[in-house]
């Protein structure tokens, strides 16, 4: 099983440096990778109510809200750096951006403290305490990442 | 701060994503390890079945969110010290912790604190300046426990619902319960702490804990929101299946109850194990 | 016509109104109902009552309202004008239905036709103006879908209001006449004046009548198709025309 000696390095030197950008979880599957008008479209039409935010996208209603990640974490987007000509089966990812905060959309359904993102929001705080050591205090930076 | 994945300071070794053995499964899972082996970490995607990211003017299709999380290298390193120790001899750590199949296990022994800890699950001999260690059952089940009894404090703050049979990969939190049992906190902490370990070591724990097996263990009753998640029409499109990484998420056959489909999509939410992520890519991508 | 709140806000759904006249809450009236803008891809479908005195039918004859399909825009504005101008006995209330909820009803999870849309928005303005204490004792609407049943069902809800359901009631009933001017004036107000509320900068705003058969609304939907996010919500996404396009020429979305 030769894919089990490979390794991906992340290239992380940049993160200080990059940008953050506003991220936002669909609850649909967008068959593209690449450009797309997000503040344009998205963002120039998001209302900001009481409890929630509303928007639309291809015709239907969105729902959501912005939810931190979790305290100590920062949400690393990385990408593959693609070596042409090179059939090394070691890889490399960059960090493309950061974010500190997510939006997350759900169809038509109000967001709540149930929502599954947001509850999977708690897990670094699990992880940590079965995993980790007993005197091991999280002062940890460490990434979620969006592939 | 000194523990971070990322060390900025140090440009030279980057942090890298590597495969190793999953003490749970046997199979390959994907971890972290920081810059300098320092430090390890696991890595466990949050996924629900369609979904994107839009990532500042960019669309991403892939819609999964990788936790990556501090993680005891002691879990890796006790299938090894088990695998030595059934010849019951003291034995140098170095020529243990090695797995032929993932290159990347010895190099566990580099986190800054496995060494110092070896003495939670082994028993330690010091030859000169040497050191030997052998494999102590009673050890590791007391050092289980107190992972176990640290979770159940984790679990109690954070209010989250311990019903029966809830496992880490569909946790659900349900508002304020308070009548849940400590039995009901164990058993919970129990079943996290399972997905770390063998399912002997997982079935010994159980007995140390003085926990009895369940028979028949329940299904878990998919809460209301789940099954409302569920009801979503489900279009899996053939070029959403070629899409994903074959192994990674199981997904429903074509022919399925209404049912079936609504058990099966409450199974794939939440946490999985990255058995498979940055595997060699399907080739329908292109 | 003054669309006032629709203009701040075109992603939702918006009623105009007129005064209620005195006379119209002692008399028994008659109301028209009729609605513009079913057929587009673009833009908002409204649905218009006017009601006045069944003793003022003739005084609303004399002004000669027509099938609103019949004059041409200027003849439907300046019909307007006067009816508006009649505050003494005529009233009229609006609702225009933004493209977005038209969208999103038609779309969403629960499916919720244009029919039943339209027939919940009719009987919303009907209780409208009785909740105003306008004494209804016959309304008169332009048929949707097979007129027996919607009589029917419309009888049920109201009784004690006599109901006809006809097609082409608008070149039939003067009052539905007066609704349909009402109506279409509105419709055609938002959509010349449509305020895009995507970033899109000079948005050309040659797109014909917004009919699908129509060239240059044709030309426009092509133009203005974003492959990823669609369309700007002044086009209804739940139209066979636009999800055509989208499914053609732009980037494949599961839900």
């Amino acid at each position: 099983m030769s894919c089990n000696t490979s390794v991906i390095r992340v290239q992380a030197s940049s993160v200080e440096q990059t940008q953050r950008v506003p991220v936002h979880l669909m609850p649909c599957e967008i068959e593209h990778n690449g450009t797309a008008r997000v503040s344009q479209y998205l963002t120039a039409t998001t209302k900001d109510c009481k409890h929630e935010k509303t928007v639309s996208f291809r015709g239907r209603g969105l729902r959501g809200q912005e939810i931190s990640c979790p305290q100590g974490y920062t949400g690393l987007v990385l990408k593959e750096i693609n070596k042409l000509g090179s059939d090394q089966e070691d890889r490399t990812v960059r960090v493309s951006s950061v974010f500190d905060k997510l939006t997350y959309w759900n169809l038509e359904t109000p967001p709540n403290s149930d929502d599954t993102v947001v509850m999977a929001m708690d897990w670094p705080e699990l992880a940590e305490a079965v995993s980790l050591f007993f005197s091991f205090q999280s002062s940890h930076n460490v990434c979620y990442a969006v592939s | 701060s000194t523990d971070s994945v990322i060390d900025t300071q140090k440009h030279d070794c980057d942090p890298a994503f590597v495969r190793l053995r999953n003490p749970c499964t046997d199979a390959a899972s994907l971890y972290m390890l920081s810059s300098g082996d320092v430090e390890l970490f696991e890595v466990k995607a949050f996924e629900e079945d369609f979904h994107s990211w839009f990532v500042g003017q960019t669309v991403q299709r892939d819609g999964r969110l990788l936790f990556v999380t501090p993680m005891d290298p002691l879990y890796l390193i006790l299938p090894c010290l088990i695998k030595s120790g059934i010849e019951g001899k003291f034995q140098p750590v170095d020529q243990v912790v090695m797995d032929e199949e993932f290159p990347a296990c010895s190099r566990l022994l580099s986190c800054s604190r496995s060494l110092a800890s070896l003495h939670h699950v082994a028993e330690e001999k010091e030859v000169g300046t040497l050191k030997f260690h052998r494999y102590s059952q009673e050890k590791t089940m007391n050092w289980l426990k107190k992972k176990v009894e640290r979770t159940v404090i984790t679990l109690k703050k954070r209010n989250i619902c311990v019903g029966q049979g809830v496992k880490s990969t569909t946790y659900v939190r349900v508002k304020p319960q308070s009548d849940y049992q400590e039995e009901d906190y164990l058993r919970y902490a129990h079943g996290l702490i399972s997905e770390y370990i063998s399912e002997d070591l997982s079935k010994a724990l159980l007995r140390h804990l003085e926990l009895p097996e369940l028979t028949s263990p329940k299904e878990t009753e998919p809460p209301s929101k789940k099954r409302k998640l569920s009801d979503k029409p489900v279009e899996a499109g053939e070029d959403y299946t070629k899409f994903n990484s074959a192994d990674f998420v199981r997904k429903p056959s074509k022919k399925m109850t209404a049912a079936q489909k609504s058990l099966a999509k409450v199974d794939k939410t939440g946490m999985k194990p990255m058995s498979s992520f940055f595997s060699p890519k399907v080739k329908a991508e292109k | 016509m003054e669309l006032g709140p629709f203009e701040t806000d075109n992603a939702v759904n918006c009623r105009l109104t007129s005064q209620i006249p005195d006379v119209c809450q002692t008399e028994d009236c008659c109301l028209g109902i009729d609605e513009a803008g079913r057929g587009p891809v673009l833009g908002p479908m409204v649905y218009g009552i006017c009601f006045c005195p069944i003793s003022k039918k003739d005084k609303l004859k004399e002004l000669k309202v027509a099938d609103s399909k019949t004059l041409t825009e200027t003849e439907r504005e300046n019909l307007f004008e006067k009816l508006d101008g009649a505050k003494s006995y005529i009233g009229w209330a609006l609702q225009i239905l933004s493209p977005n909820t038209i969208s999103t009803s038609m779309l969403q999870r629960t499916k919720y036709n244009l029919n039943s849309l339209s027939h919940d928005t009719a009987i919303g303005l009907v209780q409208y103006a009785l909740d105003r204490g306008v004494q209804l004792k016959e309304v008169f609407v332009d048929t949707v879908g097979p007129a027996d049943r919607y009589e029917d069902k419309l009888s049920k809800l109201f009784p004690g209001i006599k109901v006809t359901v006809r097609p082409k009631a608008d070149s039939l009933f003067p009052i539905v006449s007066a609704a349909s001017i009402c109506a279409k004036v509105a419709r055609d107000c938002a959509v010349k004046g449509w305020n895009f509320a995507e970033d899109l900068g000079e948005v050309d705003t040659n797109y014909g009548s917004g009919y699908p058969n129509d060239p240059k609304t044709k030309a426009w939907l092509l133009k203005y198709l974003d492959p990823v996010f669609g369309y700007p919500q002044f086009v209804r996404f739940s139209w066979s025309t636009a999800q055509t396009l989208m499914d053609s020429k732009g980037v494949t979305v599961h839900w």
